[in-house]
């Protein structure tokens, strides 16, 4: 198992988000959490990462882990290309790795021509692409994704899916989170988080 | 902890700092704008004042012009580098966040920072520094130029303090201006203290050590170590303060 939730429970105050969460996936495996707005993805999602803790129960993941949040969270002033090499350091990427990663990506989702532009002047559409891919320039074990395609045009959410295809076939495991789920037939499994349960 | 890492920190920092070029033409013009108007609106009238730091009973005969002069440089330079530092810690607190989910370590950004505000003090300090001397001889310009420093490092910290707690940048910024105003750019002129009541209040001030020691430096012969010492030991209590709330902010629960 790549990931796997144990009894996950998670309340704000009195308001009780999540109720005893487990599930797992397999290495290669695609699974797809839906919930309405509110439903308590994301407050699962950021357990998982690590950025919330639980109030119950635990989280086991073996491998590399690459998460990109619902918000795109770039530097404003800084380019597509210096926020590929802050991310690196941050990764602990080699360079010689880093560069092959990101010219991979960058042509993959066509954005290599925005590569010296600063994050203020690019379209929505672009940033999310780099935020995206800065979940991926790891080449993940395990690839958590909320709402990874918001604000893409048909043609760039169709390199999306073409995308999973090729990290599911080198091994990547990938969990997406989403209010409004497409593509029902590429999951290997799709849970519903409903009053705090996932079922 | 990494210093490749601490190096990318502070090379991408400054590289934002640099973009913003309207910061970069407020550094250069407010302390030039200001010292003009004091120049262009403060007399000749010698004054004497007594240097409120010194146990013994020192006065001082200087021009009106001369004191407001290093007053304001001292009160501009604690606006800039608190307004900076500001902006550091607060603008960019959730991205920083998603680095330290990455793999940065909390202290290997919070060096980045702080590495960051030292070059920017030390800037800022230098630039005042001569600006002031160009308008007024002082007496030493290095131990001066070690008060611009440390107002820069009291205030500083302040900035950081407050953009650790405070999530809008509107509420930060009037934070950073009330005080600087009332204490920096009022409260701790010579010309007012030396006349104020309940002086102790103003003692306890933020600019308080860090104006006494600039002022020394520039009218007297007398040791700044006192003045100096305090104002570390102050602008220290704001950096803890920030430090905490920052790793609070940044902690990963694993």
């Amino acid at each position: 198992m790549i990931i796997k939730a144990e009894n996950i429970a998670k309340s704000f105050s009195k308001k009780v988000v999540l109720r005893d969460v487990s599930f797992e996936m397999k290495r290669g495996s695609m699974c797809g959490i839906v919930g309405e707005n509110g439903s308590g993805k994301s407050t699962l999602l950021r357990i998982i990462v690590g950025e919330w803790k639980a109030d119950r129960g635990k989280v086991a993941i073996d491998g590399k882990l690459g998460y990109c949040p619902q918000k795109t969270l770039l530097f404003s002033q800084l380019t597509v290309d210096e926020h590929f090499r802050y991310f690196s350091a941050a990764y602990g990427i080699e360079k010689d790795k880093l560069l092959s990663s990101c010219e991979e990506l960058m042509n993959h989702f066509n954005f290599k021509k925005f590569r010296n532009e600063k994050i203020a002047n690019l379209s929505g559409g672009t940033q999310q692409k780099l935020n995206l891919s800065i979940a991926m320039i790891l080449q993940p074990d395990l690839l958590i994704l909320d709402e990874p395609y918001n604000g893409f045009d048909w043609d760039t959410y169709l390199m999306f899916w073409d995308y999973t295809d090729k990290l599911r076939e080198k091994g990547c495991a990938i969990l997406i989170v989403t209010h409004l789920l497409s593509e029902k037939d590429r999951f290997d499994r799709i849970y519903k988080i409903e009053n705090g349960y996932l079922r | 902890m990494s210093t490749y890492r601490i190096y990318t920190g502070l090379y991408m920092i400054l590289r934002m700092l640099v973009r913003r070029r309207i910061a970069l033409i407020l550094i250069a013009v407010i302390p030039i704008v200001f010292l003009s108007i004091v120049e262009l609106t403060t007399s000749e009238k010698v004054l004497p004042f007594r240097l409120a730091s010194l146990k013994e009973e020192v006065f001082v005969n200087i021009v009106e012009r001369g004191i407001s002069l290093i007053f304001i440089a001292v009160a501009s330079a604690g606006f800039l580098v608190s307004f900076l530092a500001l902006n550091l810690i607060q603008k960019n607190s959730e991205v920083n966040r998603r680095l330290v989910i990455c793999g940065y370590h909390p202290i290997e950004l919070l060096i980045s920072i702080l590495l960051s505000l030292f070059l920017m003090i030390s800037f800022i300090a230098i630039y005042v520094g001569f600006l002031t001397y160009a308008f007024f001889p002082i007496n030493h310009l290095f131990e001066f130029i070690i008060g611009l420093m440390l107002i820069g490092f009291v205030y500083g910290c302040y900035g950081l303090a407050v953009g650790s707690v405070i999530k809008g940048e509107l509420e930060g910024i009037l934070l950073i201006v009330l005080l600087v105003n009332i204490d920096a750019g009022w409260l701790q002129n010579p010309l007012f203290y030396a006349g104020a009541q309940n002086q102790a209040i103003i003692k306890l001030l933020p600019a308080y050590f860090p104006s006494q020691t600039a002022i020394i430096a520039a009218f007297t012969d007398y040791s700044t170590t006192k003045a100096s010492l305090f104002s570390l030991i102050y602008g220290s209590a704001f950096l803890l303060f920030s430090i905490i709330i920052f790793f609070f902010k940044m902690r990963i629960k694993k």
